[in-house]
């Protein structure tokens, strides 16, 4: 009898274990880490303040843990940040603090809302993930960190959702305000536009994948030409 | 009759040595201007990058083929309508001051003929002169430097426009640039037909076009009126070009008074050149 009450008991506390914030970041950070390589078609689209480009297409490639390619046959921009810079940041459990904050709707999804703190000196100061707790998926993340600024992702998971790996990711970071000197330009009918004195401004790349090939070698060239 | 005066005008053109300062100095600019970006290019678009790469990654080769070209073309556009003036300004005052055009009159042709073959001698002179700069600005640039994405350098943005979408531009930009150099061929012309001193609509020409582009940069308020109503505000138009989506009404209507003065030279010339009573 005493046994039965022990095991209806762990039974009972086992959900309640893995719904702590720590254990959430750990079963999502698992369904991420059984992609140990994958290649996948991509459309980028850009809305940099002072940058006008046209989206473009190209190729992504990444193997675990950190190496990350995207090819194009054109300019493009992208933070500083890597994409997963999020997904990395939860791969090593030891290295932070979670801590549940509330719970927020994301994309009409309910989510938990967990703040991550660095245990020791380290280039990110927080980050905020929102987290589906019925799907162990990432709707959205926060990074701040001392050398980049911010940088939020918000995903959207269609037939990769298993694999952890969303269809659109869109990134929203902190850009600097540019300005190239009018000797170099020699724009003669350009003409100074009165009030712009903003330093920064937001920047957003929205990346959409397709085709996805997981699991595949990827040879390491293709990361370094 | 009139293919036979305009090769006769033609030959005259080829004949002065003042005819290939153009060519010279459009060589001898773009082969600078190339061999310097090809030696510290990278150091160049460093330069102007450095404050957007503090925050995000530039990810491409942003200086090829296309943008050698543009900054050549930018910084040329300036120079080319002195060059133009150089040998248009004196195709008819440069006959009356040696006293050639007398010779000419008394041929059987009109001086609607004579007049229109020194147009079209002019305009082939422009024609080939951009040709030249646009072999060695896009041709030289694509050879050396490569194909791709075209960064275009504005004061308050960067226009990133793709590889596809680059060559058409370039077409019409030099497309528009005749049409600009035509009209300085024309305007010198005009004030050619007002004197027989050789140098005078040279150096008239040349000052129009320069204190014309010295207003058009100034940022003053007052200036800001005057600026529609020059020739000169229009002639840059070509930039416009590099715009994504193209102001397609803007080039239109940029193009359309481009041509209203050229008619309009040409017509004051046409009408001074036959009218005058030929002395010399």
């Amino acid at each position: 009898m005493r046994n039965l009450l022990i095991v209806c008991f762990m039974i009972l506390l086992l959900p309640a274990i893995g719904q702590s914030p720590s254990g959430l970041l750990q079963e999502v950070n698992v369904k991420f880490s059984t992609v140990k390589t994958y290649s996948a078609g991509l459309n980028l689209e850009f809305d940099i303040p002072g940058v006008k480009v046209d989206p473009i297409k190209g190729d992504v490639f990444y193997k675990a843990p950190k190496k990350f390619r995207i090819k194009t046959k054109g300019i493009i921009f992208l933070p500083k940040q890597n994409p997963y810079e999020a997904i990395l940041l939860l791969s090593d459990s030891n290295s932070y603090v979670a801590v549940k904050m509330a719970d927020e709707t994301v994309s009409n999804v309910k989510t938990t809302v967990i703040n991550v703190l660095p245990k020791k000196q380290a280039d990110f100061i927080v980050g905020k993930f929102w987290i589906d707790p019925v799907n162990k998926l990432v709707l959205k993340s926060e990074i701040t960190t001392q050398a980049n600024g911010t940088l939020v992702t918000n995903y959207a998971y269609g037939a990769m959702a298993k694999n952890a790996l969303p269809d659109k990711m869109e990134l929203t970071f902190d850009v600097a305000k540019f300005k190239v000197p009018k000797a170099v330009a020699v724009d003669i009918n350009s003409k100074t536009k009165a009030g712009d004195t903003k330093s920064k401004g937001t920047g957003n790349v929205k990346f959409t994948f397709t085709n996805y090939v997981v699991n595949k070698n990827i040879d390491d060239k293709v990361f370094t030409e | 009759m009139l293919v036979k005066l305009t090769l006769n005008e033609l030959y005259k053109i080829l004949a002065k040595p003042r005819s290939y300062i153009g060519f010279l100095a459009i060589t001898t600019i773009i082969m600078l201007i190339e061999f310097a970006l090809y030696v510290d290019g990278k150091n160049y678009i460093g330069f102007i990058f450095q404050a957007l790469e503090q925050t995000v990654i530039i990810q491409g080769e942003i200086l090829n083929g296309s943008l050698v070209c543009f900054i050549i073309l930018q910084t040329l556009i300036i120079q080319m309508p002195l060059l133009v003036a150089l040998v248009t300004g004196d195709l008819i005052s440069g006959e009356m001051a040696s006293g050639t055009i007398r010779l000419l009159a008394t041929r059987p042709v009109s001086r609607g003929q004579i007049l229109w073959s020194k147009i079209l001698a002019g305009g082939i002179y422009v024609f080939a002169l951009l040709f030249w700069l646009g072999l060695l600005a896009l041709g030289g640039g694509l050879l050396f430097f490569g194909t791709g994405d075209l960064t275009v350098l504005k004061t308050d943005e960067l226009v990133i426009l793709r590889e596809s979408d680059v060559i058409w531009r370039f077409i019409s930009a030099f497309g528009v640039a005749f049409i600009s150099l035509l009209l300085v061929a024309s305007f010198s012309l005009m004030l050619s037909c007002f004197t027989d001193n050789s140098i005078g609509p040279i150096i008239m020409a040349m000052s129009v076009i320069v204190l014309f582009t010295i207003i058009g940069t100034m940022e003053v308020p007052l200036f800001d009126k005057i600026k529609p109503f020059l020739f000169t505000t229009h002639m840059v138009i070509w930039r416009n070009l590099f715009d994504n989506p193209v102001p397609k009404e803007m080039v239109v209507k940029s193009i359309a008074v481009l041509l209203g003065h050229i008619g309009l030279f040409l017509s004051i010339a046409h009408y001074k050149f036959t009218k005058t009573d030929i002395q010399n």
